[in-house]
């Protein structure tokens, strides 16, 4: 049998091209920066959870395509520990070794403002799609393209903490309130943000800082409860709340609670000593279930990956960076048709309001915008949730 | 001034729980040679085990306790066996290595456990009220506790057999073994029993605070503080040293920024370091 050479090239070569033609397909690595253990792993942790769920789910279903090419997602979770030094080699391995083009996180303070002027250098060639309070005072700004946050705001216009003193003032009419926040990055800008708030309605405020790690809280509830307030208003995650809501219930200190970080938990752990207890909760998932099919599609996916208990108290906090932030990704590079132009991608994702687990867009200052709940619970864990629409 | 009382009786309940880690810092130390760092993470697992036979497996506190010691304390014998056997009398092994166990035991609790913090339901709800003292019933019941277990401690130590062979051999091991003092039994004992007493503290904790992951680390500190403070070795100076602590703090944050707590019990010890190194009930050599 005689075969020419020119026949043999062209069938070598259309054999080479043939599956690269019919399965064209690429890898979007996506990087993370989170505090998935360490005393304030509580905020990094189900950001650290949701992610991978959403991975999994797009590549089981074969990925997505972008043009002619369908893309398979790789993440690389990494655990800061909530070390700023940490999560700096942890950005570099990412954005240097691995070329990431995506990085979610991180949800620390602490940790980007160490991170932020080694990640500036990278503008433009990477997005940073982080949770953290301060990341607040920087998105929006010439030279900070790369950041967008992933969080509601407290303040202004469409912020929520506005919201949420609106409804204290409507429900309460409180004279006096007693803030008591870590004394850390947060912390201070949780005072900062709402003394202006509560004195601009006419209620009298205290600040106090607690030293991160602390258990006991009995010397500072005292000296609060010296100033007689009507709400003790504290913060700000579920690792301190737990304390100070029991212990302030205990001493006879203050039995009406004010939140907007933080969860249900505390107050439904102590339904039967406490008077109030109002908090901001980016979504009651227990009510939410019984509703919304994609909260209850999230909730037994996440079960399933994970083989255990859903957490419900801390999965609110999957509305900074998590599971639809992946999808909106995702959906944005498709719209863009591309997974590379950081830049064509950054400005879709801006411009998209997408429907996931929550309603999720931006406003003109990179800053996410999204509905929240308001939950009310009262003495016995009577519990009263109103949505606010943003 | 009742705040004031009040808060000093808080700071002396919240001491006695830094006293009895600080009893198994000073008890190891004497004994083996090593400042066990990881004595935290024992506690960390008397303090889950009893919030999970207590709130989940639905047993009464007192039975949940016991459990939770016996497992801090199994513990304890299996990382005396494996790691701490073969670190007796070298401070820099025993350190590293209690470091490091650290990191493991914390990584196996978050695993479990995940960050979310764990609050157990009241054993002993309610609070006993004199004039605006007001203290939780339960943080009364957890110092007579710890009060009685080192109390007993210190009077095994003193007067029974074992106590006296424990003592002799911190003091001059050659001589307690040429007297027939059993030295490796002796000393795998006071790990296991060091392992044993920070379960109880945490079993403790569990019932007056929340629980994460990382509660071992930031207590095991207050724990050496409280053994420096009153000088390494002394038993009962340790639950000394713990309430001196306690006090310090609590009365320190009412009058000064609370966000410094930590700093006023350190600010302490080294004040008092510095006229007293050998701490407060330590033996100037």
């Amino acid at each position: 049998m005689k075969i020419s050479l020119k026949g043999f090239f062209t069938g070598t070569l259309l054999a080479a091209a043939i599956p690269n033609l019919a399965f064209a397909q690429g890898i979007v690595k996506l990087g993370q920066i989170e505090a998935q253990t360490g005393p304030n792993a509580i905020y990094g942790f189900m950001s650290s959870q949701g992610v991978p769920v959403a991975v999994d789910e797009i590549n089981r279903g074969g990925g997505f395509k972008v043009g002619d090419t369908t893309y398979k997602l790789e993440l690389d979770a990494l655990d800061t520990r909530g070390d700023p030094k940490e999560a700096t080699i942890d950005l570099k391995k990412l954005l240097e070794q691995d070329k990431v083009k995506f990085v979610f996180g991180p949800f620390l303070s602490n940790v980007f403002v160490t991170i932020y002027p080694y990640a500036k250098q990278f503008n433009g060639k990477f997005l940073m799609l982080g949770g953290g309070t301060r990341i607040h005072e920087y998105v929006g700004q010439p030279g900070n393209e790369f950041l967008i946050r992933t969080w509601n705001w407290d303040a202004g216009p469409k912020g929520f903490g506005e919201r949420m003193v609106d409804y204290l003032v409507k429900t309460a009419h409180p004279k006096k309130v007693a803030m008591l926040f870590q004394n850390d990055s947060a912390g201070k800008i949780l005072g900062d943000t709402y003394e202006p708030m509560f004195k601009s309605r006419g209620i009298e405020t205290m600040t106090e800082y607690f030293e991160p790690g602390t258990k006991d809280f009995s010397p500072v509830l005292a000296k609060i409860s010296e100033f007689q307030p009507d709400y003790l208003f504290p913060g700000y995650s579920d690792a301190a709340l737990y304390d100070i809501v029991r212990q302030s219930i205990e001493g006879n200190y203050s039995k009406k609670f004010f939140l907007v970080r933080g969860s249900t938990g505390p107050g439904l752990k102590n339904k039967d000593g406490l008077e109030d207890y109002i908090v901001y909760v980016p979504k009651d998932f227990e009510e939410a279930e019984k509703n919304d099919p994609k909260v209850k599609h999230f909730i037994e996916a996440y079960k399933a990956f994970y083989k255990r208990d859903f957490p419900y108290d801390q999965a609110p906090l999957c509305s900074s960076s998590c599971y639809d932030h992946v999808y909106m990704l995702v959906a944005a590079m498709q719209k863009a048709g591309t997974v590379d132009d950081v830049e064509k991608i950054r400005t879709t994702l801006l411009g998209m309001t997408y429907q996931g687990i929550w309603k999720i867009s931006f406003d003109d200052h990179n800053e996410q915008v999204f509905d929240f709940d308001i939950v009310h619970l009262k003495k016995g864990g009577a519990k009263e949730v109103i949505h606010v629409e943003q | 001034m009742q705040v004031v009382i009040g808060q000093i009786l808080n700071g002396i309940i919240l001491g006695s729980l830094y006293g009895i880690i600080a009893l198994g810092v000073t008890m190891t130390f004497g004994i083996t040679g090593i400042v066990n760092f990881a004595l935290g993470e024992f506690m960390m697992i008397g303090a889950y085990a009893t919030w999970y036979f207590s709130d989940q497996a639905m047993l009464p506190f007192p039975v949940a306790v016991m459990l939770g010691v016996v497992l801090a304390a199994v513990a304890g014998l299996v990382a005396d066996q494996v790691l701490f056997r073969f670190t007796r009398n070298n401070l820099v092994n025993g350190l590293l290595v209690s470091i490091g166990l650290i990191s493991v035991m914390e990584s196996g609790a978050l695993l479990l456990f995940t960050t979310t913090p764990k609050s157990m339901d009241a054993v002993v709800a309610g609070s006993l009220s004199l004039g605006a003292i007001t203290l939780p019933r339960m943080k009364v019941v957890v110092f007579l506790l710890l009060v009685a277990v080192i109390g007993l401690t210190w009077l095994g130590l003193s007067r029974a057999w074992l106590g006296r062979a424990t003592r002799a051999y911190a003091q001059n091991p050659e001589a307690a073994m040429l007297m027939g003092v059993p030295t490796k039994l002796l000393q795998t004992g006071v790990v296991v029993y060091s392992c044993a007493l920070a379960g109880f503290g945490g079993g403790l904790y569990a019932s007056l605070f929340s629980l994460e992951p990382s509660l071992g680390g930031l207590f095991i500190l207050k724990g050496v503080e409280a053994a420096i403070l009153a000088g390494v070795g002394n038993l009962l100076g340790a639950l000394a040293g713990g309430v001196i602590l306690g006090v310090t703090e609590s009365v320190g944050s009412l009058y000064l920024p609370s966000a410094f707590r930590d700093a006023y019990g350190l600010v302490f010890l080294v004040a008092i370091l510095l006229f007293r190194p050998a701490g407060l009930f330590g033996s100037q050599r």
